[in-house]
C-alpha cells in the first residue's frame, strides 16, 4: 500500500482465470471521489404555490380554457397550451393510493428526518384533477382507499419549501 | 420501406454486483471482444457507425461518457451519438439504431450500452441519483423513490382488481429461478413464494425480493442490413438471420399523480405495444409471439406489463401470472434470462441485454434448460421512470 495517495480505498491483486486476457493489467487500484454542487435552483412560475405555504393557503392552477385543476400547478396547460390561472383549495381532499416507505434516501434535511416507515400518499384535492403526492403523517396499517386527509402546516425552517406542509388525518 | 435490419452479432459481460476491476470503459471493452468472437469478425473496420447507450453522467462522474466510449473501441472518426432514455435507454438505443438503418442513413450500426450502477457509491446514494430522475420539485423533495412510486401503483392495482402479493412474488421467484439457466445473470437465487413474501419490506406493497438489482454490466449488439451482415459477419450465414421487424414508443406523464384516475397500468406501454404490433403486423400477441423479457424492475411491474402488452385482460394478469402461463413451461415464456430481477439492470445496458435473450432464444443458442423450443418470435418491453417512455422492440427468425 501507498502512503502518497491521501483517498486510496486499496489496491488489490486478482487471481486471474486460466483464460484471463487481462493478466497485465493487475493490480487494480480504487480511490474515492467526492462531487458536492450548490445550486442556485429557480422555482420558476411554480413559487407562488411555495410562498402560499408560508401563509397556510393551498394553490392549484386551473386553465381557463379546459377548466382542468392541477396541484402540483401546471404554468402551461398541457392539453391547451395556454397560460393558466392560480386557484385556491382548501386543502382537504381523499387517499387514492400509498406507500409505506421503509428506506429513506435522505434526499435533503427534511427528509432525512423523517422517521421510517413513512407514508408516500397521493392525496385527490377536493376541486383538484390530478393527485398530488407528499408524505401523509400515519400508521400505514390504519390507512384506507378514500380516508379524508387534510394539509397541515408547519413554521419552518425547512430545507425545501414543500416541507412548510405535510398530510394529516382529517 | 426498406427491409427490416438483422441483428448481426451480439456480445456482453457477466452481469454483476460489481466489477471491480472494471472501468465503464474496460467494461465496453470486453462485451466487444465477446461481440466479436460472436461475429467471427477480427474488427470493426466495416461498421460504419457507433450508438453509445448509458442513462447516468451521475454513477460514471464523467459527461460525454458516449465519446470515450466511441474512442475506446477504436470508433473514430467514423460517426456516434449517444441516446439517454432512462430505464428504456438500451431499448430506445437499437429504435435509434433501427431509424438509422432504415433511412439509409448507414448499413451497419453498433449498438453499445454500459452501466456502473453497482457499488461505485453507496446504496444510499444510488436511491439520490435515481431519485433525480423522478420530478426533483415535487416528487424527490419530499422523499419519493421509484420503489414507492411503483409500489403506490401496485396497491391501485391490488385496490381495483384484486391482485395479490403472492401473485407478484411468483415473478420473483420465477425469474430468479430462470436466472440460475443463464452463465451471465448477477444472482440466480432458488427461493419460494414464501421466501418473497417474508423478505423484509422496502416500499409496501413491494419487499426486497420484489425489487430488482443495481448491476454493472455492458452489452451491444451489431445492427445492419442483411447484405451488409452478409458480406462482413463470417457468422452470420451460419445462423437463421433476425429481422428487428417492429418498433414502438409511447411516454406517459412524468408524475403518476398526473395519470389519475389511470394509477393502475402503464398507458405508455399500452402505446408502444400497439404501434410495435401494428408495424410487425401482429394481430394476436399472445399466440403469435413466442418469447419475450418484460421490464421487471419490480415483481408486480411484470403483471400490469403482461396486461398493457394485450395479452391478458385488464386486472387479469396476477391471476395468469401466478397460473404459470408465462414460466418456462407456459404458453409464452418470459424472462427467460432471469430478468432484471435475477440477470440484473446496468441500466443503459438492460434493453440491449433483453434483444441479446431474444436473440439468443431466436437462435436456439441458450442453454437448453431455458431454451424456448422453436421460438421465432420474439419482444422486448422496457421502460423509463414508471413508465414516462416505453419501448417495445419485435424480433423475428426468418428460416
Amino acid at each position: 500500500m501507498s502512503d502518497k495517495v491521501s483517498n486510496l480505498i486499496d489496491i488489490t491483486e486478482r487471481e486471474s482465470a486460466a483464460d484471463d486476457i487481462w493478466t497485465d493489467f493487475r493490480p487494480i487500484e480504487r480511490i474515492t471521489l467526492e462531487l458536492a454542487q450548490r445550486y442556485h435552483y429557480s422555482l420558476g412560475k411554480q413559487s407562488r404555490f411555495f410562498i402560499e405555504l408560508q401563509n397556510r393557503r393551498f394553490f392549484a392552477t386551473a386553465c381557463g380554457s379546459c377548466g382542468r385543476v392541477c396541484a402540483p400547478p401546471r404554468p402551461l396547460c398541457p392539453a391547451c397550451l395556454q397560460p393558466t390561472n392560480w386557484r385556491e383549495l382548501t386543502g382537504e381532499g381523499r387517499l387514492e393510493t400509498w406507500s409505506t416507505l421503509h428506506f429513506s434516501p435522505g434526499t435533503n434535511a427534511d427528509v432525512a428526518a423523517l422517521q421510517t416507515p413513512y407514508v408516500l400518499a397521493y392525496v385527490l384535492l377536493d376541486g383538484a384533477d390530478t393527485l398530488f403526492p407528499h408524505v401523509l403523517r400515519a400508521e400505514g396499517e390504519s390507512l384506507r382507499r378514500g380516508m379524508r386527509v387534510r394539509v397541515a402546516y408547519n413554521e419552518g425552517p425547512v430545507s425545501h419549501p414543500i416541507h412548510l406542509m405535510v398530510f394529516v388525518l382529517a | 420501406m426498406p427491409a427490416a435490419p438483422v441483428i448481426a452479432a451480439v456480445g456482453c459481460t457477466k452481469i454483476a454486483s460489481e466489477h471491480r476491476d472494471c472501468n465503464a470503459r474496460d467494461l465496453l471493452a470486453d462485451a466487444l471482444l465477446d461481440l466479436l468472437a460472436d461475429a467471427g469478425m477480427d474488427g470493426l473496420d466495416a461498421v460504419e457507425h457507433g450508438l453509445a447507450s448509458y442513462e447516468s453522467d451521475h454513477f460514471n462522474m464523467q459527461m460525454t461518457l458516449g465519446a470515450i466510449l466511441h474512442d475506446t473501441i477504436g470508433m473514430t472518426p467514423k460517426p456516434g451519438l449517444r441516446i439517454e432514455g432512462g430505464g428504456a435507454t438500451g431499448a430506445l438505443a437499437l429504435r435509434t439504431a433501427w431509424a438509422h438503418i432504415q433511412s439509409g442513413l448507414c448499413d451497419s450500426i453498433l449498438v453499445y450500452g454500459v452501466e456502473k450502477n453497482g457499488r461505485g457509491v453507496s446504496s444510499r446514494t444510488a436511491n439520490q441519483l435515481f431519485a433525480l430522475s423522478a420530478d426533483v420539485d415535487w416528487e424527490t423533495a419530499i422523499g419519493g423513490t421509484y420503489t414507492g412510486f411503483y409500489a403506490a401503483m401496485m396497491r391501485a392495482h391490488m385496490a381495483q382488481y384484486g391482485t395479490r402479493e403472492e401473485h407478484f412474488a411468483h415473478v420473483a421467484a420465477r425469474n430468479r429461478g430462470n436466472a440460475a439457466f443463464n452463465p451471465i445473470a448477477q444472482k440466480p437465487m432458488d427461493i419460494s413464494i414464501e421466501d418473497v413474501l417474508r423478505s423484509r419490506p422496502v416500499a409496501e406493497p413491494y419487499k426486497l425480493l420484489d425489487c430488482s438489482l443495481l448491476s454493472d454490466g455492458a452489452a451491444c449488439i451489431l445492427l445492419a442490413s442483411e447484405a451488409w451482415a452478409r458480406e462482413h459477419v463470417p457468422a452470420f450465414e451460419a445462423r437463421p438471420p433476425i429481422f428487428f421487424t417492429g418498433t414502438g414508443c409511447g411516454t406517459d406523464t412524468m408524475r403518476l399523480g398526473d395519470r389519475y384516475p389511470h394509477i393502475t397500468n402503464f398507458r405508455a406501454k399500452q402505446q408502444a405495444a400497439q404501434a410495435a404490433y401494428a408495424m410487425a403486423d401482429i394481430g394476436d400477441p399472445l399466440r403469435e409471439i413466442d418469447v419475450a423479457e418484460l421490464y421487471d424492475s419490480y415483481s408486480g411491474v411484470e403483471i400490469q406489463a403482461v396486461e398493457d402488452l394485450g395479452w391478458v385482460a385488464r386486472g387479469n394478469g396476477g391471476a395468469a401470472v401466478a397460473d404459470g402461463a408465462f414460466d418456462l413451461d407456459g404458453a409464452l415464456p418470459v424472462n427467460t434470462s432471469g430478468g432484471l430481477l435475477g440477470r440484473g439492470a446496468p441500466v443503459g445496458a438492460t434493453g440491449i441485454l433483453q434483444a441479446m435473450e431474444v436473440a439468443q432464444q431466436l437462435w436456439g443458442l441458450a442453454d437448453q434448460r431455458r431454451q424456448v423450443a422453436g421460438a421465432k418470435r420474439g419482444l422486448t418491453d422496457t421502460h423509463a421512470g414508471i413508465a414516462s417512455i416505453s419501448v417495445v422492440n419485435i424480433f423475428e427468425r426468418h428460416d
